[in-house]
This record gives structure tokens, sequence and C-alpha cells, in this order.
């Protein structure tokens, strides 16, 4: 029981950006299959990467808000020039997010795979 | 050839550069040491290859991405992001491709920037001395730490090495400021979003996303274009091919942008280089597909060929307003346009079938970057070519 409150604390340090759905969903699935260990990294980054869309959204929308409230005080200054470039910047990324996702990385055994197909779990028998 | 590599694992404030001389046939190393601020080590390997070096600027949202997949498409094999490495790293890799964002070489990060209230387009943050060193590294054969910029934190993360490719492009808002790294590049080019074309892709792109509205949109525009016409635009005189994206005259009053006008611009004299032509170089040629053999739906194709002048430049400039909307109307052009630097018949409208669903597959903008994409792979293996003649004729000597 110690280890899976140890295995919380260590997700939940970076506080950037982990919010409670990764550090439940970490945890039970480690304590499963404890000899999947790159797999489980595998599953952990994989709903990461659904969140972190989710993350960069909430930063475009942020930015968008902070960017507004820059420019409300003096529209041609240096810091609205660049609140506004950030959006720009954020929304690119989040494009990016959202085009990697499409392009199939939702399921992570395949993604598994892709990178390690010598193993069990990725072996195929054609003939 | 000698290959040999050496690992220093040195620290503090010094690099090692490693040159050797190019004349005789077997390598001449020289090992210098120079006091620097560089944060990062170097690896030096040698290795007897050149690479060659493409430059590609464009603002963002622009298609840069989508120009890089057909261009390493053009060459086999799809580029991924390094395996193993940060998972936000901006660099693809493929066989004979390695594509650099030059994001990585921003000076100042997003926190950085907003406090000396300056965008990214702003030559200040970005520290071109590093790109000149590591782009000049890679091109003799040396590999680098390039730095990170992860565009999710806006961050400078930790440094990623980069082995040399055979063909090394590097993309982003100022390949073609710095004058010393435009002399590096082998071949670049410009991509030219006129101002309605942009305002239309960005909604598109933008729209999905919540937060932003037409108006956020329009106010990013405008509060970047000062910068953009400053630093970024002036880059365009230097470009050997400028790909331009206007709104089409086909249909009037329109405002939808989904047809598109592209001219393609192609600079003459450009080493290895020879622009694509209509029917008979240097003439001036307007065409329209449709009729008797082709019957194409509203509004359909028009191309025009002419020779002309773009800052001072002697080019040529191939045209086309209009869609695709089948095959065989992809298929008759490509038969009609000369200089493809194709390998067999239908290359071009094998290129762009294979990528059907990228943006711009059934208008001027993915036909002119395929055919850029061709003549790229023309220009590498003439260099490549010429590269091999030089030391034999050295060792005649």
């Amino acid at each position: 029981m110690t280890s899976i409150a140890a295995t919380g604390l260590n997700v939940a340090t970076p506080r950037a950006f982990v919010r409670p759905v990764v550090t439940s969903l970490s945890a039970p699935v480690r304590l499963n299959y404890p000899w999947k260990f790159s797999s489980t990294k595998r599953m952990v980054m994989s709903v990461k990467a659904t969140s972190e869309g989710e993350i960069i959204s909430d930063k475009v929308e942020k930015s968008i808000q902070e960017a507004k409230e820059t420019c409300a005080d003096d529209p041609v200054s240096g810091e609205c020039v660049a609140a506004w470039d950030e959006v720009e910047e954020l929304s690119a990324a989040a494009s990016h997010a959202r085009d990697k996702k499409k392009a199939g990385g939702s399921d992570p055994l395949e993604e598994y795979c892709s990178d390690n197909p010598e193993t069990d779990e990725c072996r195929t028998y054609d003939n | 050839m000698a290959v040999s590599t050496i690992y220093s694992t040195q620290a503090l404030n010094s690099t090692h550069f490693l040159t050797s001389s190019p004349s005789s046939s077997s390598k001449q190393v020289f090992f210098y040491r120079r006091q620097t601020n560089r944060r990062f080590n170097t690896i030096i390997t040698c290795a007897a290859q050149q690479t060659v070096v493409i430059g590609l600027a464009a603002d963002s949202g622009c298609g840069k991405s989508t120009f890089m997949r057909r261009l390493t498409s053009v060459f086999g094999g799809a580029a991924e992001p390094p395996k193993g490495g940060n998972p936000d790293s901006n660099t693809l890799i493929s066989d004979m491709t390695t594509v650099i964002c030059l994001d990585d070489y921003h000076s100042l990060d997003r926190t950085g920037r907003k406090e000396k209230g300056v965008t990214a387009l702003d030559p200040r943050a970005n520290d071109f001395d590093l790109m000149y060193e590591q782009v000049k590294a890679l091109k003799s054969g040396i590999a680098v730490e390039k730095p990170i910029y992860n565009h999710v934190t806006g961050l400078l993360d930790a440094p990623e090495l980069i082995q040399p490719p055979k063909i090394l492009v590097i993309e982003g808002l100022h390949p073609m400021f710095d004058e010393r790294v435009r002399d590096l590049l082998d071949f670049s080019i410009y991509l030219d979003i006129s101002n309605e074309v942009k305002f239309a892709w960005k909604i598109q792109r933008d729209m999905a996303e919540r937060g932003h509205s037409l108006e956020s949109i329009k106010a990013s525009i405008e509060a970047r274009k000062p910068d953009f016409d400053a630093f970024i635009d002036p880059q365009k005189q230097y470009a050997d091919a400028v790909i331009e994206v206007l709104p089409t005259q086909l249909i009037p009053d329109d405002n939808e942008g989904k047809v598109l006008r592209v001219r393609l611009i192609m600079k003459e004299g450009v080493k290895y280089f020879s622009p694509v032509y209509l029917f008979d170089e240097g003439s001036t040629i307007s065409w329209i597909p449709c009729g008797r053999k082709l019957t194409c739906s509203y509004p359909g194709i028009k191309f025009n060929y002419q020779p002309d002048s773009y800052f001072d430049n002697e080019v040529s400039v191939v045209e086309m307003d209009g869609q695709f909307d089948r095959l065989d109307e992809l298929i008759y052009v490509e038969s009609h346009l000369s200089n493809l630097s194709t390998k067999f018949y239908g290359e071009v409208t094998q290129q762009m079938l294979k990528h059907a669903d990228f943006p711009g597959s059934n208008n001027g903008t993915g036909l002119f970057q395929t055919i850029v994409g061709l003549k790229i792979r023309d220009l590498y293996e003439q260099l490549i070519a010429n590269k091999a003649n030089a030391p034999t004729e050295a060792s005649k000597a």
C-alpha cells in the first residue's frame, strides 16, 4: 500500500500539468503488470498525450485571455504583440497535437509495437 | 576512406572544431580549440560525405509541415521524430533527410520574450551564431548537439544529438535571414501566402479551438504583421523558388478561399536547378486544359507561364488557378509540363495520389510542392555526381 502512495507522490511531483486522472490511471496498471515496465511507460505516455491535447487547449484559452488583457492597456506595445505571438505559437502547437492524435496515436499497443517489433506481444506470424 | 570518431567529454566553456582539407584525397585533420560560451558539448565524427542543405521559410500555419512530408516522401521513407529522445522534439528524421526546425535556435524562451516584449519573428529572439555554426558543422559531416525548443512548455530543453544526414532541411521563420547561413544553403524556398488566404487557413485551423473567435484570430494576425513584414517577408528576394498562394481569379468575389491561385516563381541561373516550363521555354503561355479532350467541373483550371522579373532577379513563373477533381486531369496536366525532373511518366501524379489526404492535394499548392520536391532530388543527385567526379580528377592529377 505504501508503494501506491509512493508512486502516487512521485508522479504528482511535476506540478506543471499532472491532473488527478493521470495519477490514478498509472498506479493500478503498474501493480497489475509489474513485468511490463516499458509497456506501462507507454500506457502512461499515451494517456499523457491525450490529456496533453487538453492541456494545450487550456493554454491557448488562457493565453488569449492574457493577450486581450495586455492589449486593452496598450494596443501597440511590445507586450501586446508578444502576447498575440504566444497565442499564435500555442494555436500552432494545438493544431499539431490534434493532427498527431488523428494520425493514429490512439492505440498504445500499435505505438509500442512500431518501436519494438521483436517483443512477444508484437510478433506476427504471417505464414 | 578513413573514418575516425572522437568523443570529447569536454566540459565548461570550450569547443573543439574539426576541419579537413578538401584538396587531398587522404583526409588531414586539424583540431582547433576555441573558448566560447556554448553550453553544449560536441561529439566529433569525421566522415567523407557532403551534406546538401535546403532552406524553407514560411510563417507558422502556412504548410511547412505538409511540404516537409511531401519532400521526404519524394526521397522515400517516412520522416519521424528521433526515437527514444525528447517527445516534444521538432526534428524529423528519415533515411536520407533530416528536418531541423529553426525554432530550436531561439535565444529567448516564451517568458523571456514576454518580458522583453519581443515576438519569435524578431531576430533578437534567435541565436544566429549558433545556427550558423551548427549548420556549417552538419554540412561538413560533423554531428552536433542541437538545442530543443519545446513548443508546449515554451522552454528550451536539453539538446539532442543530430547526425549529419545526406540532405539537411532547415525550416522555420529565418533560414535566409542571416547572410552566413544563406551562403550555406544549396537551395532555398519561400512559401508566400497572401493575407486573405492566410486568414482563411488560420480560421480553419483555430476555429475548432475553444477560446478562439474570429476577432482573436484576426487580432493575432494583425499584431504579428509589422514584425512579419519587417523581418520575414524580405527573405523572399533571396529564395531560389517562391510558392505564392493567392485567392482565385476564376470566381468573382470569392471569399471562401477554397479555390486557390498558386504561382511557382523560379529563379533563373541557379546551379543544378532548371525551371519548369509549359510548351516553350521563355515564352508567355496561357493555357486552359479543359475543353474537348478533358472535361472539368466549375470553376475549371487555368495555367499561365511567363518569364518575369522579381526583386531584380530574372525568374520564370508557372501559375495554376483552380482545382483538380479527377485523376485524369492531373495526369493530363503533368504530361504537358516540361522539365519536371521526373524519373518516369506520371511520377508527379503518383506522388500527389500517395498523399491525397494532405491539404492542398487538389490544387496548385500540392502540385508545386511536389514539383519542387522532385527538383530538389534532381539537384541533390547532380551535386553528388559532381562531388564524386571531383576527387577522381584530383587523384588523376
